[in-house]
């Protein structure tokens, strides 16, 4: 029984740009853009002002996506919750369609969860300048003392870093365990048999390996992809309303984080 | 075929840039055909249900404001009406007693005429009797002492005599 602990597979690479690698996470991400822009098409294709089954829970989603970001960003920010929206069904998408075992989800591949990481850390940079200027902002470095400036640095750089692994980690980290149950419940099956001669104990199929896994599943890809998903839209949140706060506080310094 | 596999934890470049692309594409797509539409449906909706309330609030207090003008002018009414009943059995009553009044002053009248007419009667009765009489008188002198009497000669002295016979 080897089990292997794998990246990404590589299919091809096209050899520009010094090779450009497409890898299942390249193939689930397009997998995921084009199922939810079919989702989304089809669920607003007839929107009607008395909504049906499918608009009232659409609507009541939508609802919700906007509460969040009012409660969490403020009735200013909401231009974001489109962005918030997209983040979170990619994220949430990106670990479930894992799950098909056709595609490898994309939030297990660092690549994915650092690039949206760096989107966050943009946009709250840029806020920061648009809002506060590019003089406060650098002086928000050396605060509370200027002693304190290298480790503000890293700080800042760390918050994108941070971000990226902890969703990764959480589905990759997911990954590898239900492939260790799935070896360890195989393992046990052979256990289980092997007072039988070989010939016949090798008939019989991993039976632990029917139904138990199906638990931690729906720990690891439903409840951890669903957890992973908001909190990291939660922290875009958080970032990015700390630096646009509500149009009166403006002239106001705020520390960056 | 070799299977290559990447480094588990690893950064590749390229698929950032997937994950950029990507995110773009359906941050505009979604943000077009799905957050955008839905939530405009959801205020319009809202708008639309406000718009309902204010209007219906509005008829409620167009309402009150009419029924209370209306009962305002029901009370004034049913006032006016009951002067003008007031009035009117005042003004009735006034006539009535005015006419019993005039009845009363022309029956008044009538009788008093009527006495004044039989006065009169009387009056011309008793003198016609009286002329009867005195007429008689003369003849009966006349014939008493035979001979004729001259009425312009006696005249005064019979009308002496028919006024102390009975002028009572």
């Amino acid at each position: 029984m080897d089990i292997s602990v794998n990246g990404p597979k590589i299919y091809f690479e096209i050899p520009i740009f010094g090779g450009i690698r497409i890898t299942q996470t390249t193939v689930s991400l397009f997998a995921v853009t084009v199922l939810l822009m079919i989702a989304g098409y089809c669920l607003t294709r007839n929107l009607k002002k008395r909504p049906g089954r499918m608009q009232v829970i659409l609507e009541k989603l939508i609802t919700m996506l906007y509460n969040l970001v009012e409660d969490t960003m403020g009735k200013h920010n909401l231009v974001f919750a489109p962005y918030i929206g997209t983040l979170f069904l990619s994220s949430i998408m990106g670990t479930l369609i894992g799950m098909t075992q056709i595609f490898r989800s994309t939030t297990a591949d660092l690549s994915v969860t650092l690039a949206w990481a760096i989107v966050t850390s943009v946009m709250v940079w840029y806020h920061n300048i648009k809002n506060f200027g590019v003089k406060t902002w650098l002086k928000g470095f050396t605060e509370p003392i200027v002693v304190m400036t290298p480790m503000n640095i890293v700080s800042e750089i760390a918050q994108p870093i941070s971000m990226a692994f902890r969703h990764f980690g959480n589905v990759a980290g997911g990954s590898v365990l239900t492939s260790l149950i799935y070896g360890a419940l195989a393992a046990l099956t052979s256990f289980l048999f092997s007072w039988l001669p070989e010939a016949v104990a090798a008939l019989f199929p991993p039976i632990f390996q029917i139904g138990i896994p199906a638990f931690l599943s729906i720990y690891f890809d439903l409840f951890s992809g669903f957890v992973q998903a908001l909190v990291f839209s939660l922290l875009t949140m958080v970032y990015v309303g700390s630096a646009c706060p509500p149009p009166a506080e403006k002239p106001k310094k705020e520390k960056s984080k | 075929m070799l299977e290559a596999f990447e480094a588990f934890v690893g950064v590749n470049f390229w698929t950032m840039i997937f994950a950029w692309c990507n995110l773009l594409i359906l941050y505009l797509f979604l943000r077009k055909l799905l957050f955008n539409p839905v939530k405009n449906m959801i205020d319009s909706r809202q708008k639309e249900i406000d718009d309902m309330y204010t209007e219906a609030e509005k008829s409620r207090e167009d309402a009150a404001v009419m029924k209370a003008d209306y009962e305002e002018k029901m009370n004034r009414a049913n006032e006016e009406s009951e002067e003008i009943l007031k009035k009117a059995v005042r003004r009735a009553q006034l006539r009535e007693e005015e006419i019993l009044h005039d009845a009363n002053d022309k029956a008044a009248r009538v009788m008093k005429r009527a006495e004044e007419q039989v006065e009169l009667e009387k009056k011309r009765a008793i003198n016609e009797v009286k002329n009867e009489v005195s007429d008689m008188a003369i003849d009966i002198a006349s014939a008493v002492i035979e001979r004729d009497v001259s009425r312009k000669e006696h005249e005064a002295l019979i009308d002496e005599f028919i006024r102390t016979m009975g002028d009572s």
